[in-house]
């Protein structure tokens, strides 16, 4: 059986596992070691013994109680390989100044907090990553890149895109936002993967002030502003005019403005 | 946007949790029910929220593949210095509780956990890059060189944040009494002693730092 998560939601209601994960907890618990290893070699997701990273985590938990070197031997290097392979697409050679050192720090934060899973002033932190591997995982990978960032203070890499022929005309903004919006909806299809690295490498290759316009408005949906002083917007969010954010976004057209057929 | 300096990174980081776990693309109603629940970080989490939003972007299908084509029976020499980290993290925590336990509460203050103490010499030469200082100005920081009472408490929470260790840990690392290094043979006579400790500026000016390393440490 396993042992119930113990960090609540806002409304107090303990953090429960998926059903998927929780069945899947209660049967790798039961593995032997041979048996788990095995199990441990299958990276078809589709295959039905394939151990979800989130089952992983559990058991890493469950070994760090019990001072299981061999569990936990045994169901590291398979997550940490999990999570490097996600780094090495997530936070790639040439996207920071010094990625690989960016990507040793993520793989080892991860491990800091097995190491001090149960103690310390977030004890239960790991039961985001039972609940929802990937999701918590990219928290804390963005948190690194972020820390990163703000620690070298310069951005690489940023691709220069060709020069708009539809700079700031009405329609060229409708338009070109109108596929922004579209994007976020459809980029699960296999029509997306064809434009998703240039879009992607597009959006990040913006300004950060026009950018963070684009994705506050066009993607979280936020209004420009309001009239209304409590009512948060793209404006209250970045502490500016409604006027201010209308002209990034202006500015962000056009440079976007290569993708409104594309997409 | 800038970075809450005060704020606990564990408060901040639950809050970024909170943001990531919930959707996978998140939406201003989410954003805002966040930054209602931590409101001092409402900078940090509107910058987050758009990093998520970029991020989905890449979509999972890509890292889902990364996955998939692993071969699970090689270890990479990245996972492998994450596992050896590990290890030595555990050793470093398993021994400061057993510590902990068997020592009477009037233990001298040198027992404190030495959070360096468990960093290979590759890591921790890395910190000495993400802090733009050096070995020689780390190694004071392990040895209890320096005066915790001329650190500034930003410096102390960088090395904390750094070190991935909780603020009261390296506080009390710092406020520890020096000990003598703790090797079995030593070439002098007698076996060394602990010296005097340095101010922080002292320290900062005696380590061979450029004159912009000194000040950005001494900005800190």
């Amino acid at each position: 059986m396993a042992q119930p998560l113990t960090k609540t939601e806002p409304d107090g209601t303990l953090y429960r596992r998926p059903a998927a994960v929780e069945a899947q907890v209660d049967e790798a618990v039961q593995l032997k070691l041979p048996e788990l290893r095995r199990r441990l070699l299958v990276v078809d997701r589709d295959d039905a013994t394939f151990l979800r990273s989130e089952c992983l985590v559990h058991l890493l938990r469950r070994g760090r109680r019990a001072g299981d070197q061999a569990l936990m031997s045994a169901v590291l290097p398979v997550l940490l390989s999990r999570c490097e392979a996600n780094l090495l697409v997530t936070v790639p050679d040439g996207r920071m100044p010094d990625a690989a050192s960016l990507r040793q720090d993520i793989l080892d934060e991860l491990t800091e907090l097995i190491v001090l899973d149960g103690s310390g002033p977030n004890p239960d932190e790991l039961d985001f990553y039972e609940c929802r591997f990937n999701r918590a995982f990219r928290a804390l990978r963005i948190d690194g890149v972020r820390r990163a960032a703000r620690r070298s203070k310069e951005i690489v890499d940023v691709a220069a895109l060709p020069p708009s022929e539809a700079k700031g005309e009405p329609d060229a903004y409708e338009d070109a936002f109108a596929r922004v919006s579209d994007a976020f909806k459809v980029f699960p299809t296999q029509e997306w993967d064809v434009f998703r690295e240039p879009f992607l490498k597009a959006i990040e290759a913006l300004p950060a002030d026009e950018r963070d316009a684009v994705i506050l408005v066009h993607v979280l949906g936020y209004k420009e502003e309001s009239e209304d002083p409590d009512e948060e917007t793209a404006a209250t969010r970045c502490n500016c005019t409604g006027r201010t954010i209308r002209n990034r976004l202006t500015r962000a057209a056009g440079k976007l403005a290569r993708f409104k057929e594309d997409l | 946007m800038s970075q809450t300096l005060n704020a606990s990174p564990h408060s901040l980081r639950e809050a970024f949790y909170a943001l990531s776990v919930a959707q996978d693309i998140p939406d201003a109603k989410l954003l805002d029910d966040v930054v209602r629940r931590y409101p001092e970080f409402g900078e940090e989490l509107t910058e987050f929220a758009i990093a998520l939003a970029v991020d989905a972007l890449r979509g999972e299908r890509v890292t889902e593949a990364a996955e998939a084509a692993l071969d699970p029976s090689v270890v990479s020499p990245a996972v492998s210095r994450a596992i050896s980290h590990f290890q030595n993290r555990l050793h470093a925590v398993t021994v400061g509780v057993h510590a902990a336990e068997t020592k009477p509460a009037t233990a001298a203050s040198a027992d404190a956990p030495n959070p360096f103490a468990a960093l290979p010499r590759q890591e921790f030469r890395a910190l000495a890059e993400r802090l733009n200082a050096n070995a020689v100005f780390v190694g004071k920081l392990r040895d209890r060189q320096i005066d915790p009472r001329t650190m500034t408490p930003g410096f102390q929470r960088r090395i904390a944040e750094e070190l991935k260790a909780p603020l009261e840990v390296m506080v009390a690392h710092f406020a520890a009494s020096q000990s003598a290094p703790a090797r079995q043979f030593f070439k002098a006579e007698s076996k060394p002693s602990a010296g005097g400790q340095q101010t922080f500026e002292e320290a900062v000016r005696s380590c061979g730092l450029t004159e912009v390393q000194q000040q950005a440490l001494l900005e800190l």
